[in-house]
């Protein structure tokens, strides 16, 4: 006899040893608290637009907007500002259509790739937040030598200089500050989501391969 | 409304628990695990069933939601306490209708499905389940074609482990 039809023929025999729970036992479970993937993936997500979301109101303080005024920016500020909540909305927009789609009564690719997309979303705005960040600290730059080019005039050359290596220290923070910044976050999703998508990427993959 | 839902479903569930039983002995490997994955899935089970119109059969309906589950949704909880091997249980019940040869191989294939990986373990138990392909192919979400092509490389993977 083939292993498998010996298998299927033993499967059989073995539902009479199967355990049997009870009306009022399996009513009880309805009630527990379900340990999904989703319901985690959801709670990090919120965490995480709130993080960010936090992080960019923390930064816009009293004292930035006073610094903004002073080298006429407040206008490009606005618009940014506008432009970045409005995506915000767009990509929180877009994570809750995600999550609404996932569901268990799809079939198992389906339902794998529709988890993967909403994770996509957050991945993007992440993204999003990193780079348009860059922008605003490259265009302020960019504003803050323009301003001082045509406001201030250069009485003495020996201060220029002793200027220009603290232009070149200014960089080198900004560009250590970005570097320490990226790694965290690469760290952070190796590790967050390392742990809690592995199964689910590699099951995913798998019905992929079979496409192929 | 809700309490006639709730009895509809526990009363459609007590009667088809063992689909989720025998996902839970495919997927897991000790007793507190199948307890767990269980639960898990009555959870899902029942979080689904608002959007369960009776089109379908409701144990067609429960195979596709526990596999999803087993498959995708269910996060294992790490244990620090190692529980005993729930196949050894198994056999120490079934033992006597056997000879020992058969004994030994139907021992060799269960230790061969808990080395599958999850997708694999999907199609041997919808095939053990009796299911056509056309079956497989919709629950997982593949073509026909490559379920069965998928199925017999894992049919002669279960031959080799088998006969070496």
């Amino acid at each position: 006899m083939d292993g498998l039809d010996l298998l299927k023929k033993d499967w059989k025999k073995r539902e009479a040893s199967l355990p049997h729970l009870s009306y009022d036992q399996i009513y009880q479970m309805l009630w527990k608290r379900s340990s999904s993937i989703v319901k985690w993936i959801f709670v990090i997500s919120i965490v995480e637009f709130l993080f960010w979301a936090l992080l960019s109101v923390i930064f816009s303080d009293k004292h930035q907007w006073e610094l903004l005024e002073e080298y006429n920016m407040t206008t490009e500020v606005i618009i940014i500002s506008v432009l970045s909540y409005l995506i915000t909305f767009y990509f929180i927009y877009c994570f809750y259509r995600n999550y609404r789609k996932i569901s268990s009564t799809d079939n198992a690719k389906l339902l794998m790739k529709n988890i993967l997309k909403t994770r996509k979303t957050v991945k993007r705005y992440i993204a999003f937040i990193i780079i348009s960040n860059i922008l605003v600290v490259l265009l302020t730059t960019y504003e803050f030598i323009s301003y001082h080019a045509s406001n201030s005039e250069i009485t003495e050359p020996e201060n220029y200089s002793f200027n220009l290596k603290n232009w070149l220290f200014m960089f080198a923070i900004i560009f250590a500050g970005l570097l320490i910044l990226s790694g965290l976050l690469l760290l952070f999703y190796r590790v967050v989501y390392g742990i809690l998508l592995r199964r689910l990427n590699r099951n995913y993959k798998e019905l992929k391969k079979l496409e192929i | 409304m809700n309490k006639e839902l709730e009895h509809q479903f526990v009363t459609n569930l007590e009667k088809h628990q063992n689909i989720a039983h025998k996902i839970c002995r495919i997927y897991t490997n000790d007793q507190d695990s199948h307890n767990d994955l269980f639960q898990e899935i009555t959870i899902q089970l029942w979080k689904a069933y608002p959007k369960f119109r009776g089109e379908a059969k409701f144990s067609t309906w429960m195979y596709r939601v526990a596999l999803n589950t087993a498959i995708t949704l269910y996060r294992k909880k790490k244990r620090s306490i190692p529980t005993q091997d729930f196949d050894t249980v198994d056999f120490k019940i079934k033992a006597e209708e056997y000879d020992d040869e058969t004994e030994q191989q139907l021992k060799v294939m269960y230790s061969a499905i808990q080395e599958l990986n999850d997708i694999e373990k999907a199609l041997v138990f919808l095939y053990l389940e009796d299911k056509n392909y056309r079956d497989i192919s919709e629950t997982l979400g593949i073509t026909e074609v490559n379920a069965r092509v998928k199925m017999n490389r894992v049919k002669t993977k279960l031959k080799n482990i088998l006969n070496p």
